[in-house]
């Protein structure tokens, strides 16, 4: 189907009317967008709110709404347009965090930070009676998370255009979009957990609809682990509320936290701030995944169709480290201290258990997502060494591992499109058969185990730098693990790519068919995702130096001993 | 403003204070009447005159309309929610109906914000359920009627009248301020509501839920009987307050100030326990439930989920809160035993719910499993009188005001559900998960509005059911913070606050089986006898809208029902 849906496409009367009721609602929205946009006290318009939360998911539920409601052969018509307009949106979100990211749209300096303050920050009344409010705004943690996000957005449109059912897929992806953003952008305690729940639901049903054979399992599971921990991370969130005479404002909160650190003093109790972190902690590791809570994550990446896996290993996963560093650094510096030997040990597991796993896989996704496990553990790591250096460096892991691992997952997904298999060893001598699909898996491959001059190689020498000023030669571990992420990768490449691939020696999975290199779609969207790669391993400074100004602030700002 | 009214004395006062239950009886006494209303004339003996009587005869045309009993029931209803809303608009109006005057003044009923609220969601959720029995029971209009549909066009006015006299039944259960007044309120709305359940006759699993259903009420409507004559042989009187003109102690200052716990009380307690635990179907008295709410169609499924539990809970609350809070002893003492049914209660709920693949059945052991929740709820209200009232400020309002909004929204979503059933149960009774297979393809608006039917039961936010389940949770946890200053460790927290972690992994539980349904109705290929799109029924779809606007409206912002619970849980 796929590819010969695109001849089929008419412009007919009821295609006119879509497209033009489309920009006429962005036309209106657009006007009525400076009424919404009231001004903070800074001077700044509400760029996050409308364009960037509210937008995606209201559009994405209207595209759905009416694909819904046409017949399966006018579905076939309307795919197009629908996929056309969920690219446009995404660009136009793209255009809106890249000229904040460069001072176009409002002149902000990310690269300088102060603890607890916020760009665009602003504020609605949501629900009076509870103090819920719709509070918004940007630190450089969030914005290179929102950046990352609305990066990701078209490229993963682009890398899965031809996937069946276009009419749904792309909105979801859409709408999946607007609910990361929010996760990333809220203020409000309340707000966080809306969004942070919200973003299952796409996920869900991407696993769901276009998943594997699995991916009935897959989904729930995914949908039942992670509701779990959030629900436990909840009771911390209403006790915390409680604790704070009714109080959800991340900032004030932040704030108490760190008056209380500026006194000397312990937040709420050295007792109720660990038990708090705890909850929180729980919330966030399991999201992460770190290793004791890791085994949703293999089933749902294996299950999970490319766009779903591109998504959940680009921006979902990093919802977890955005916690850590937003909620459990942030807020309760103390418990932070104290269990600073959890996260190392957590860490240091994830770490080295995700790379032995990986070396055992036969299946090339499974791999793939063990080595996500393994990468956010250096996460963790960069978490545990207190050092300024070790928290740019894991936001920074964040932010490599959000460009790479999507190129990891496009690579798995077109080789499975193409071969039906993924397993490893199935399918030999790949860069004589796909020179195209070889190439970009090799370079992905290389960006992901480290490779000087790729985005991945920074963040990991950043974290085994700090690690040698927290922890002195026990960084060999982590180091000589870094070598075993090496072999694996290494290895699979040459069971996959190079070795064998002799005429008449075709995998039985393709039943005889002859092989197919990745099609335009996929290809230009690797494409991006390679040259993002190059360009942050290169000029890494371009987020590296927002970041760092970030992590020296909550240093300065509430772990008191700024760059021991 | 408060005003004192003797019964039917006292000008207009009594009347305004019971409009919407006239209002209702009315309606009843006037689905007696009119489709019996003929041409029949009666002939004055020896005379030619001759005079028409109205009864018997050949009936009119308009008046024996099919439809009429439907049309009226609705319309009453309407009038009813219209002054019970109107009559707390503005400046709440509370007022004490008292049976006599001077010293033999016995105060009877109350009508205050509560008992106006609770009445509002009684009669929105009867109105939702009487337009989708329109669909549901259809009435055939015509000259040519086989007896076969003559029959159920009787039954129009037989269900809509049962459906009214529980309306009443409900109405004086939240005004009642005698529990022998509430337990006749109690019965009233029984009675009808166990008629309704075996009022699905076409299927044999009907007369079965209804038949047992009957039995296991009337029993534990005994015990709950023989428990109040106990109270009464202990106090002398049934009256929950004190009478300061008469100088009767009510039951909540006896128990208040009682030396000890008496044995007599405190069987007489938990007896009259009982018969509410089983209106709430609390674990060892739910065994009837699942059969019932399989068995009855599914709007009065819908019923028993909401509103019959409804009931229940005001009895809980009523007797709890008032009878069983201030005694001598430091700590309440019905508030271990009601953690231990409540942790008991949601857990066996969910791990049942887990293993029935009947979707009616699910909903049933949802509904234990909610009922659970609410238990925990009331636990630490308990909690709260126990330390004192005062330690915690505002939480015992907090709970209860919870409590009253979780009842509020399970109308919205837990009767939508049963209501989405209804729709597809036109097409032959439901008795397995298969039968919503592949609803997405039959209907994708119903299976959407199903799925996040499931997804407010489970908590997921922004939904009412999360607003509902957070409400909650924060209540008990807003009680066990019992020193909320700087410096609470752990162990200082009260021990409700684990039931607290216990409602949240038991709504992780409860996650697996809503989205099997989800899974079920979105990814399997519908049967082979259900392939075609869902009937019209445009009635249904009319009601499935408005519950799920409810679901997403108050879900988005709970602003005004919140204000409306805590104004009502104040004035319990």
């Amino acid at each position: 189907m796929g590819a010969h849906q695109n001849a089929n496409f008419r412009m007919g009367e009821r295609e006119m009317i879509l497209i033009t009721g489309f920009f006429a609602i962005i036309a209106i929205l657009t006007y009525m967008f400076p009424s919404f946009a009231e001004t903070n006290s800074d001077g700044q318009i509400d760029w996050i709110t409308m364009p960037l939360v509210g937008f995606p998911i209201i559009a994405s539920g209207v595209l759905m709404a009416f694909a819904s409601m046409a017949t399966r052969r006018r579905k076939r018509n309307i795919e197009m347009p629908i996929k056309l307009a969920s690219l446009f949106f995404s660009l136009f979100m793209l255009a809106i965090t890249t000229s904040l990211f460069f001072g176009i749209l409002e002149s902000i300096n990310w690269d300088f930070s102060t603890f607890n303050s916020y760009e665009l920050e602003f504020s609605y009344a949501w629900n009076t009676t509870l103090g819920v409010n719709w509070h918004v705004g940007m630190d450089a943690l969030s914005f290179s998370m929102v950046w990352l996000t609305t990066l990701l957005l078209p490229i993963v449109m682009i890398t899965t255009w031809e996937e069946k059912a276009g009419w749904y897929h792309h909105p979801l992806i859409l709408m999946m979009g607007g609910a990361l953003i929010g996760v990333f952008v809220s203020l409000d305690l309340f707000m966080f957990y809306v969004f942070w729940e919200l973003t299952l639901i796409p996920m869900f049903f991407l696993i769901l609809k276009w998943g594997g054979s699995e991916r009935r399992y897959a989904a729930q599971k995914f949908f039942i682990y992670t509701f779990t921990a959030s629900v436990i991370m909840l009771l911390g969130i209403i006790t915390l509320y409680f604790l704070n005479d009714g109080s959800f404002d991340i900032t004030e909160l932040t704030r108490s936290s760190q008056a209380a650190s500026d006194r000397g003093d312990v937040w709420l109790g050295a007792n109720m701030q660990n038990a708090l972190f705890l909850m929180f902690l729980l919330g966030f590791l399991v999201k992460l995944p770190a290793v004791p809570f890791h085994t949703w994550l293999p089933d749902a990446h294996v299950q999970a169709p490319t766009s779903g896996s591109m998504l959940l290993a680009g921006v979902m996963l990093k919802m977890g480290g955005y916690g850590l560093f937003r909620f459990c650094v942030s807020m309760f510096p103390d418990a932070l201290v104290n269990f600073q030997w959890l996260l190392l040990t957590i860490g240091l597991v994830s770490l080295v258990y995700g790379s032995l796993v990986c070396l055992g896989q036969k299946n090339l996704k499974k791999m793939v997502a063990y080595s996500s496990v393994s990468h956010m553990g250096v996460i963790t790591l960069g978490i545990a060494t207190m050092e300024p250096l070790g928290f740019t460096a894991a936001i920074f892991m964040m932010f490599a591992h959000g460009i790479i691992s999507p190129m990891l997952f496009a690579v798995c997904g077109s080789f499975k499109h193409h071969y039906h298999t993924l397993e490893i060893g199935a399918m030999r001598g790949l860069a004589r058969h796909s020179p195209f699909l070889g190439v970009f898996m090799m370079f992905s491959w290389m960006a992901s185990l480290g490779l000087p001059l790729l985005a991945g190689f920074v963040a990991e020498i950043a974290v085994l730098i700090a690690f040698w000023k927290a922890f002195g030669w026990w960084v060999l571990l982590p180091g000589l693990t870094l070598a075993i992420t090496a072999a694996y990768y290494l290895w699979s490449m040459q069971r996959t790519i190079f070795e064998g691939g002799l005429e008449g020696e075709l995998p039985e999975s393709l039943h005889g068919e002859s092989p197919v290199d990745i099609s335009r779609w996929e290809g230009s969207g690797m494409m991006i995702m390679a040259l993002l790669i190059v360009l942050f391993g290169i000029l890494p400074w371009i987020v590296f130096d927002m970041m760092s100004g970030y992590s020296l602030a909550v240093f300065t700002g509430i772990l008191g001993f700024g760059g021991v | 403003m408060v005003t004192e009214v003797q019964l039917f004395t006292e000008g207009g006062q009594t009347w305004e204070a019971l409009a919407p239950e006239i209002t209702l009886l009315l309606g009843v006494v006037m689905m007696l009447i009119i489709p019996n209303l003929g041409d029949a004339k009666w002939r004055i003996p020896m005379t030619q005159i001759r005079l028409p009587v109205l009864f018997g005869g050949k009936r009119f045309r308009a008046t024996s309309d099919p439809q009429l009993p439907a049309m009226l029931a609705v319309a009453t209803l309407l009038t009813a929610l219209w002054q019970a809303v109107m009559s707390q608009s503005g400046e709440g109006q509370t007022w004490y109906l008292t049976s006599g005057s001077g010293a033999e003044a016995n105060l009877m009923l109350r009508v205050d914000a509560f008992s106006r609220l609770m009445e509002s969601v009684f009669y929105v959720a009867l109105l939702l359920i009487s337009v989708a029995m329109i669909d549901r029971m259809p009435a055939k209009r015509g000259k040519s009627l086989q007896m076969k549909q003559m029959i159920n066009n009787r039954r129009q006015a037989d269900f809509y009248i049962l459906l009214l006299m529980s309306a009443i039944g409900m109405s004086v259960v939240t005004m009642a301020m005698d529990l022998f007044m509430f337990f006749v309120g109690l019965e009233i709305a029984s009675l009808a509501i166990f008629v309704l359940v075996a009022f699905q006759k076409e299927t044999p699993e009907g007369a079965e839920g209804g038949a047992k259903y009957f039995i296991v009420g009337a029993i534990s409507s005994a015990v709950g009987l023989y428990g109040l004559s106990l109270l009464y042989i202990w106090n002398g009187n049934l009256q929950l307050l004190s009478n300061t003109v008469t100088g009767q102690i009510g039951l909540a200052e006896a128990w208040g100030t009682m030396d000890g716990v008496g044995a007599l009380p405190l069987l007489g307690l938990c007896f009259v326990l009982v018969g509410f635990a089983f209106k709430v179907s609390a674990v060892p008295f739910h065994f009837a439930a699942p059969d019932a709410y399989s068995g009855a169609s599914a709007p009065i499924g819908g019923l028993l989920a909401t509103v019959s539990k409804a009931m229940g809970f005001i009895g809980l609350i009523r007797v709890l809160a008032m009878i069983a809070s201030p005694e001598a002893e430091s700590s309440t003492v019905w508030m271990m035993g009601l953690g231990i049914i409540s942790l008991v209660t949601m857990t066996w709920g969910n791990v049942a719910a887990l293993g029935s693949d009947n979707p009616k059945r699910m909903l049933a052991y949802s509904s234990v499993a909610h009922a659970g929740y609410m238990l925990a709820g009331l636990t630490a209200y308990g909690a709260w009188i126990g330390e004192g009232n005062d330690a915690t400020t505002g939480a015992g309002e907090w709970i209860l005001a919870a409590i009253l909004f979780h009842l509020a929204v399970l109308v919205a979503f837990k009767l939508g559900a049963f209501l989405v059933l209804a729709l597809v149960e036109l097409d032959g009774q439901i008795t397995s998960s298969k039968d919503l297979a592949g609803l997405a393809k039959r209907d994708p608006v119903i299976a959407t509005a199903m799925f996040i039917f499931m997804l407010s039961l489970a908590g997921v936010p922004p939904l009412a059911g999360f607003m509902s389940k957070f409400l909650l949770i924060g209540g008990i946890v807003k009680m066990s913070l019992v020193d909320a200053a700087s410096g609470v460790a752990m162990s200082d927290l009260h021990w409700t606050f684990w039931l607290a972690l216990a409602v949240f992994l038991n709504s992780a539980i409860s996650i697996f089986y809503y989205l099997r349904i989800g899974v079920v109705m979105f990814f399997d290929a519908p049967p082979e006898d259900r392939r075609k799109p869902l009937a019209r029924a445009w009635y249904i779809r009319f009601t499935i809208w408005a519950c799920l606007t409810g679901t997403l409206l108050i879900g988005l912002n709970a602003d005004f029902l919140i204000e409306y619970c805590q104004t009502a849980a104040a004035t319990i």
